[in-house]
């Protein structure tokens, strides 16, 4: 009799579907011989059933309609949230200081250009203000609340033809912790365009052990044999251990790994 | 993943596109009602708190990640909700006849009175529960929920949730032998 403790505990989950083939057979086995557990079982089943056959009632007809009104007020609230955060985020001071650097650069450059090409190297100072101002926009747009935003941010590196490294550890802070996954995708992407900078392959390499979405994981695989680059094994290695780890994931760092030893 | 599913159309909500969400509303508002009524025994409050249920899920789209099962996750604010209510779960039991007239299904008179009759006898034993135990009776019945799913939703550990579940009924099966509950009573 004490033996049936451990398969009356599992009366249930039989019931209820949930017991893995090897238990539910062994529990069937003691079933055929144990007339004791048949009689639990019976009362479990029929207690279990009651309980599966309680009716769900039919939700009254306002019910849907509450719901769409709440839907749309949210979604009314959240527009007006976000077109507030764009003007509060266009008027805040930072920015009026930029665009009188607009300004001031186009008054300087059209002033430039009337005297055609004097100065060389005041045009290319020019270039390099502009640079600098477009490294600043980046920045200040990877703080903004929206993923849109950032987004877009991270794709305006692109048109950088050099960045400097408070750009790029911006992207890895990116990288390593935006909540949002297409966000920390589109700057992978762009930090992959930037393989020739040291730093930003060492960040990389740091960013495989901390990035748990399986996309990224994935992506971040083909970035790293993209660069060829060879230190990342110990980190892919590293993942690898990781519990819990998509099946398919593991199986791709295992493929880098083999391609780039 | 499959875009439809309910976790891609929630990642969809969380990245902004809210009008997902009545996709979500469609699949789950019937059963999340079901729960809240069989723990509450209460219409109004239940359809309301539906409605709070979707409202927090909006509200705290962002705490939705890619690792995160929506089910369970909907079936936690539920529980949260249920706790914020002034009534808690510590209703009386036995007022359904009263309270409850449309139980879907049954087109005979007959058929019907005997659904209701062995429904209240249900809720009567079921009162008699504890809460931990009521609620986790209502989780184990829904096939989408497993033992990850409501380990979660409980904040035990799988192995906890289990042993939960079959103490549970063994205590209801005690409950029906006393009040003399049988089959085809």
């Amino acid at each position: 009799m004490i033996k049936c403790g451990k398969y009356k505990e599992r009366l249930a989950d039989w019931h209820m579907g949930r017991l893995d083939t090897a238990a539910a057979t062994e529990l069937e086995q003691h079933l055929n011989t144990c007339a004791d557990c048949r009689d639990a079982l019976a009362a479990t089943g029929f207690v279990l059933d009651s309980i599966n056959d309680l009716q769900d009632l039919e939700p009254s007809v306002h019910v849907k309609a509450d719901f769409r009104a709440m839907l749309d007020d949210f979604k009314a609230a959240e527009k007006k949230k976000v077109s507030d955060s764009i003007w509060s985020w266009l008027l805040q001071p930072r920015l009026s200081l930029a665009y009188g650097a607009v300004v001031l650069l186009c008054i300087a450059g059209a002033y430039l250009l009337g005297h055609n090409n004097k100065q060389g190297q005041e045009v290319q100072e020019l270039h390099a203000q502009v640079h600098e101002l477009k490294q600043k926009m980046v920045l200040t747009m990877l703080d903004n609340p929206l993923a849109s935003e950032r987004i877009k941010a991270v794709s305006y590196t692109n048109d950088l033809k050099k960045v400097d490294n408070r750009v790029i550890d911006a992207l890895l802070a990116t990288l390593n912790n935006d909540p949002n996954v297409n966000v920390r995708l589109s700057t992978l992407e762009a930090l992959a365009a930037l393989g020739s900078h040291p730093e930003v392959r060492t960040g990389l390499i740091k960013s495989i052990t901390t990035q748990d979405s399986p996309i990224i994981q994935l992506a971040i695989a083909d970035v790293m044999l993209k660069l060829q680059e060879k230190r990342s094994v110990g980190s892919f290695r590293e993942l690898l251990k990781q519990k819990g780890l998509d099946d398919e994931v593991k199986q791709k760092v295992k493929e880098t790994i083999t391609k780039l030893i | 993943m499959d875009i439809l599913s309910d976790n891609a159309l929630m990642l969809q909500v969380k990245a902004g596109d809210l009008e997902r969400m009545s996709m979500l509303f469609e699949r789950h508002h019937r059963a999340l009602l079901g729960f809240l009524f069989h723990l509450t025994q209460r219409r109004e409050a239940s359809e309301d708190m539906v409605q709070t249920v979707f409202y927090r899920m909006l509200k705290y789209r962002n705490s939705f990640t890619d690792g995160s099962n929506f089910t369970g996750w909907m079936y936690h604010i539920a529980r949260n909700v249920l706790k914020d209510q002034k009534f808690g779960l510590d209703i009386k039991y036995h007022q359904i006849g009263a309270q409850e007239e449309k139980i879907a299904g049954g087109t005979l008179a007959d058929e019907r009175l005997e659904k209701k009759q062995s429904c209240q006898q249900l809720y009567d034993a079921m009162g008699m529960l504890n809460e931990g135990d009521r609620e986790i009776l209502m989780l184990n019945r829904m096939k989408e929920l497993n033992y990850p799913e409501i380990s979660e939703i409980m904040g035990i550990s799988q192995g906890a949730a289990r042993v939960r579940v079959s103490r549970a009924v063994e205590e209801l099966k005690r409950i029906f032998v006393k009040k003399g509950i049988k089959k085809d009573s």
